[in-house]
């Protein structure tokens, strides 16, 4: 187990470098707008877009560029400059980070607790009108388009806008370390709107694994055992039904934290999500790598993580 | 519309807040060169002339101690500073002429690369040579006494080509921009030594308010992208300036992407204005027809135009171009954009509220027919057509163009119906649609790449005076390989020489004059379709008292109250 | 002595989308102390679901279930879900046919164990875990205190299914119903877990019931046979009276399509013809009469009923005549000649 996870560490390692060579490289085959004439101004005179152009180190050839980037991140833990941004990457970076981390822990928790209880008591009660109504409205919840949602959301309950102003509305967000309670308020309708559409489909996939497990043999050993039926469900029927989802729970959970934009934008929520969306809209190349790489930190990570914890949910998998 | 004369009392106190969908460009007033930028430095920053909310042609005295004295028949503009101004803490030691040296010098530093310097104070002797790294400072720039700071222009003939006489009324003008605001060298130069400068994130103010900052100066008050927070300025004194500063304290979040959104949490709201967050369609066309006081408009000083490529085949031939021009319907475009609400329809190029905008036929235009009808004109584009050589009244030739323009939103409607306008008359097109960054560095801006159509392309003053609009746009003597900003590649001799002159005319109603004369005859080139010039939308909330910078064409944060 | 346990009349009927199914339709049997009962069938012949409706283990709320099931006094078909739960794993056990399948793969072999014990006795667990491996010893698997912490994927099929013996025994049951409890396993340990099963029921005095569809399981094991086809009963009989005499025509298939050591070679397999009949809306008659090479017209008219078919407790359910019946088995079982039985029991006139 110890090789395997440096092994898989290695790995992300290495994915990460190839990530961001990935990102170089897109930006230079495909360069999306010239860095130097929008750092320069609409004034500038070609003497000086050329000057800032050297400043921004834009005029070195690709590879010494990328391996100035690369030594600045692991000899300084630099992440460049955004000169669009007059920051340094690593700080603006940091200071989405809770914002974004707050979003998703937040809805992922919303999510996995009533996509499971949904799953379950569909399952439970399967074919009856409750399972229908709920998987009706779970294929409702995965197909409405979750910025619409969002919309709708704040129309009806934002405390500003909404026509029953009930909780925090877009651009009302506070940090947790300034005031928990508002920060609670601010983040409800964004966790709930997020949490619709995950929480359908989890418990879509929840109410389909647990009627599959529920056939199986063991189950009817649990029974025949002589346990009672809330524990055969959720002992031994959940131990194994739950599985994969703790599976699409990692990634889900590494996606969120690389940034969920439409509810970011919708909401107005400073992070990382819209960071990433405005650095691409404006050619932001030091922001473009910054987000990516931490985006793609979060999803392998989460990668890795799911295939530890699954080792040890599945006993049948092991790695050596 | 904002009245002419708004009413400027107000009551003292409160926190006005603020909604923006973008952040400052540059928090470095220095660097700052965006309407956004410029709400908050005006508000922060004392230049040595600014523009009093009302105030359309000259600018007032600001940490001037009046107007600027002319001397040498041009060549020498001597400012005399006001007593009593301090720096905002940690600084807190009075205002001197060196600071405002010190302030255009780095300006034109690399590490700061103000992006105007260079257009409008690179007349200054000495200016360049610091520019480029062969000076340490700016030689043309003295000050004989802590009160007095004097400028000393290059001769005629160091100047841009035409240009014959001193750039005198460049540099008065640029004097109204923030990087004119004073900067404490001994403070800011360990700030400034940095690529790029970190200034901004430790700034000092000389206006009624700063960005909230800690004890050495920290702006902790701004959180890029995020938020921005002004108060008070401790060190400012209300009888040293004609600002008002109502408010107590100014809270900007950004980030309000969403118009949607962020209009009604204003407009329903309390204490609210929006910085760049106008209202949508629909609630404008209710606010309007409500005339509702929470929506101020004001004229933006900027064009938008469709550029034409003179220099491409067949937009070369003059007659061509005004058959466009005569063809194109730009009431349906400015219907399809917003409608009336989004401002007039353009009929030449100097803008509502610049000098010359009425000497050269204000909103009537310059008398040509191929832009007398609005709507278009089919028969006037025939009549073109067949001067140029098309029997038919429609092109016939083989040329395609190639039209590139912004995706997205209203610019990609606009460049959709320039193209099929162009298809009206017969023209074969291909439409290309990019970022607007990118439509701008890769392809207009590039004389190299550049299409035949340029639709999504614009201007806005950078002061109140028409050289700031014609000459980066339309002077043939501008065209430089990279960033470039005459997009019709318009080179015609006796426009640029008209140019050169009026550039040293300092006599502002002649100025005036002279301007209209040369959009008149820029109009006659047929160069672009000028087809709106902006109003921008300004909402408030009820309870908010909101006076319009006529200059910034927005909120005035240092006259702006809470009822 | 009275029966430890007596089916009367079990009928269980499934709603499906395509109709109801009549898995179990009227099957009466009964049981004693110590002694083994064999139930036989096919695959789909309403065996296993039998035995499953017993501890109410295909309770739904599509599922039919009527008649008896009389155990220590009670219905068992009458419990509500909580007697019932104290039954299962208690006083009667089961026993099912594919033992990987059948331990919960996410879970320990002892915990599993421990639980069954837990969930009737309220032991400690320690105690319990001394108890679970005390019965792993006692079903044969060798050093329990460290295959005890086991998983069930670490274990051979036949160690699992010692294990899911252990875990049937775990509260000392009065009845254990084995599903074809050697079918998923290789023949060499097949027979271990019969004489395991056998040696368990003699130390612990239970009685035992084996589902299955091989009648050498039974021959082994069992001291009475019922034979079930298409949900219903059609012979019951000794064990050896079965093999010797059978009476009906189902139960001679079946007895002929076993591989018989002392076939000569080459002579085939008689299997028999046709498939089992759809449960759904099972016409009038003999069910078996589609696929009875003997069938007259008569077998077609009305279910035939169990009626007495040799020693006492020997029944069987076939309309034709039983000394005819008699004398037709001898000729198949003599020389395996088909025509001549045929010809016996009056076919083709």
């Amino acid at each position: 187990m110890g090789r395997y996870v440096a092994r898989r560490l290695l790995w992300v390692g290495l994915l990460l470098f190839l990530v961001s060579l990935l990102t170089f490289v897109i930006f230079y085959v495909l360069p999306s707008a010239d860095p130097a004439q929008l750092r320069a101004g609409r004034r500038a005179s070609p003497e000086q877009v050329e000057a800032i152009r050297q400043r921004m180190g834009l005029d070195d050839p690709m590879l010494v560029q990328f391996w100035n980037y690369l030594k600045g991140i692991f000899a300084h833990g630099d992440f460049g400059y955004s000169y669009v941004n007059e920051q340094p990457v690593r700080e603006l970076i940091l200071a989405r980070i809770p914002a974004t981390i707050s979003v998703a822990i937040g809805a992922s928790i919303l999510w996995l607790f009533f996509g499971v209880l949904v799953g379950v008591i569909s399952a439970v009660r399967r074919r009856t009108k409750l399972d229908r109504a709920a998987m009706g409205a779970a294929l409702l919840g995965i197909s409405a388009p979750e910025y619409w949602v969002g919309l709708v959301a704040l129309y009806l309950f934002a405390d500003d806008i909404g026509l029953i102003p009930l909780f925090g509305s877009a651009g009302s967000y506070v940090p947790l370390s300034q005031d928990p309670l508002a920060w609670f308020n601010s983040l409800i309708l964004p966790w709930s709107v997020l949490a619709i559409s995950f929480a359908a489909f989890y418990s879509r996939l929840l109410r389909g694994n647990l009627i599959e497990v529920m056939g199986e043999d063991y189950i009817r050993t649990a029974r025949a055992k002589g346990l009672g039926e809330k524990r055969v469900v959720m002992r031994h029927g959940m131990r194994a039904a739950l599985t994969p989802i703790v599976t699409v729970f990692g990634m889900d959970l590494g996606l969120m934290l690389g940034g969920a934009v439409l509810i970011e934008v919708v909401f107005n929520i400073p992070g990382i999500g819209r960071q990433a969306y405005d650095a691409i809209l404006r050619a932001d190349l030091p922001m473009i790598q910054g987000t990516v790489l931490i985006s793609a930190f979060f999803i392998i990570v989460a990668n890795l993580v799911v295939d530890i914890v699954y080792a040890f949910l599945d006993p049948r998998v092991r790695y050596d | 519309m904002v009245a002419a004369t708004q009413d400027l009392s107000g009551k003292k106190g409160g926190t006005l807040k603020m909604l923006w969908s973008s952040d400052v460009d540059y928090i470095d007033p220095g660097a700052a060169y965006y309407q956004l930028s410029y709400m908050v430095d005006y508000a922060t920053q004392r230049p040595l002339y600014s523009w009093a909310p009302d105030e359309e042609t000259t600018p007032t005295p600001d940490l001037a101690d009046g107007q600027p004295e002319v001397s040498n028949g041009g060549a020498t503009i001597t400012v005399k500073i006001r007593q009593g101004i301090n720096f905002s803490p940690p600084v807190n030691r009075a205002v001197t002429s060196a600071d405002v040296k010190y302030a255009i010098e780095r300006g034109f530093s690399p590490n700061v690369a103000n992006g105007y310097a260079g257009a409008y104070l690179g007349t200054i002797k000495g200016a360049e040579e610091l520019q480029f790294g062969k000076a340490k400072d700016i030689s043309g720039i003295t000050t004989p006494d802590q009160q007095t700071i004097v400028f000393n222009l290059k001769q005629p003939d160091g100047l841009p080509k035409g240009v014959t006489g001193y750039a005198t009324t460049a540099v008065i003008g640029a004097l109204a921009l923030p990087l004119s605001a004073p900067v404490p060298p001994e403070y800011a130069k360990p700030f400034d030594a940095k690529n790029p400068s970190t200034y901004g994130v430790h700034q000092v103010a000389t206006g009624p308010y700063m960005i909230k900052n800690d004890a050495e100066g920290n702006t902790v008050g701004y959180k890029p992208t995020q938020s921005l927070e002004l108060v008070r300025n401790p060190n400012w004194k209300a009888s040293t300036d004609y600002r008002k500063a109502y408010v107590d304290a100014i809270q900007i979040d950004q980030g309000n992407d969403n118009p949607s959104i962020a209009a009604p949490q204003i407009l329903q709201g309390q204490n609210l204005i929006g910085g760049d967050v106008g209202p949508p369609s629909a609630l404008l066309q209710q606010l309007l027809k409500k005339k509702s006081p929470q929506l101020v408009m004001a004229p933006s000083g900027g064009i938008r135009y469709i550029a034409l490529n003179t220099t491409f085949k067949p937009l070369n031939d003059l007659n061509v171009r005004k058959a466009v021009l005569a063809a194109f319907d730009r009431e349906l475009l400015r219907k399809v954009n917003g409608g009336k609400a989004i401002g007039d329809i353009a009929t030449h190029f100097i803008p509502p509220g610049i000098p010359g905008f009425d000497q050269a036929g204000g909103l009537d235009g310059t008398g040509v027919d191929f832009l007398k009808n609005p709507a278009g004109d089919m028969s006037v584009a025939a009549s073109y057509m067949k001067k140029a050589g098309f029997p038919s009244g429609k092109y016939t030739g083989s040329e395609v163009l190639t039209i590139v323009g912004t995706s997205g939103g209203r610019a990609q409607k606009t460049a959709e119906i320039t193209q099929n306008q162009l298809q009206k008359l017969g023209f074969k097109t291909k439409l290309q649609l990019v970022t607007q960054d990118s439509m701008y560095t890769q392809f207009c801006n590039v004389p190299k790449s550049q299409p035949a159509v340029c639709p999504n392309v614009g201007w806005l003053k950078d002061f109140n005076d028409a050289q700031t609009i014609l000459v980066p746009t339309f002077n043939g003597d501008n065209i430089v390989p990279v960033n470039n900003s005459n997009w019709p590649q318009l080179d015609v001799q006796s426009i640029n020489e008209a140019m050169g002159k009026a550039q040293v005319e300092t006599s502002s109603s002649s100025a005036g004059d002279q301007w209209a004369q040369i959009d008149r005859q820029i109009t006659d080139q047929a160069p672009a379709i000028p087809w709106v010039w902006d109003n921008t939308q300004n909402i408030q909330s009820e309870n908010v008292k909101g006076v319009i910078n006529k200059f910034n064409s927005s909120w005035d944060l240092s006259f702006t109250s809470i009822k | 002595m009275a029966p430890l346990l007596e089916v009367r009349d079990l009928r269980v009927s499934f709603e499906t989308e395509d109709g109801v199914v009549q898995a179990v339709d009227g099957v009466s049997w009964s049981i004693e102390a110590g002694r083994t009962l064999g139930v036989v069938g096919e695959s789909g012949s309403g065996k296993t679901v039998g035995a499953l409706s017993l501890l109410g283990l295909t309770r739904s709320a599509r599922t039919r279930i009527e008649g008896e099931a009389i155990f220590e006094g009670r219905n068992l078909l009458q419990l509500d879900d909580e007697q019932l739960r104290s039954v299962r794993g208690g006083s009667i056990a089961m026993v099912f046919q594919d033992p990987l399948s059948s331990l919960h793969p996410f879970f320990r072999v002892g915990a599993q164990i421990v639980e069954a014990i837990q969930a009737h006795q309220d032991l400690p667990d320690r105690a319990a875990r001394a108890r679970a491996i005390e019965l792993l010893g006692m079903v044969g698997i060798p050093d329990p205190p460290s295959r005890i912490d086991s998983w069930p994927h670490e274990f051979s099929g036949g160690m699992r299914q010692r294990a899911m013996i252990a875990m049937a025994l775990a509260n000392e049951p009065k009845l254990l119903i084995a599903d074809e409890p050697t079918t998923a396993l290789d023949v060499t340990v097949q027979a271990q877990i019969l004489d395991l099963l056998d040696r368990l029921r003699d130390e612990l005095g239970m009685a035992m019931v084996i589902v299955t569809h091989d009648l050498g399981v039974v021959a082994e094991t069992a001291d009475e046979v019922a034979v079930m086809y298409a949900g219903r009963v059609v012979e019951r009989a000794a064990t050896a009276e079965l093999f010797s005499a059978p009476r009906h025509p189902y139960t001679w298939g079946l007895l002929r399509s076993i591989p018989r050591l002392d076939s000569p070679r080459g002579s085939r397999l008689t299997p028999i013809a046709g498939r089992p009949p759809s449960l759904i809306d099972a016409p009038a008659g003999c069910s078996f009469a589609p696929r009875c090479p003997y069938a007259g017209d008569a077998c077609l008219e009305a279910r035939p009923p169990s009626t007495p078919a040799g020693s006492a407790g020997h029944e069987s359910a076939c309309v034709l005549d039983l000394a005819a019946r008699a004398k037709a088995w001898d000729a198949l079982s003599a020389d395996g000649d088909q025509a001549e039985a045929e010809a016996i029991l009056g076919v083709g006139r």
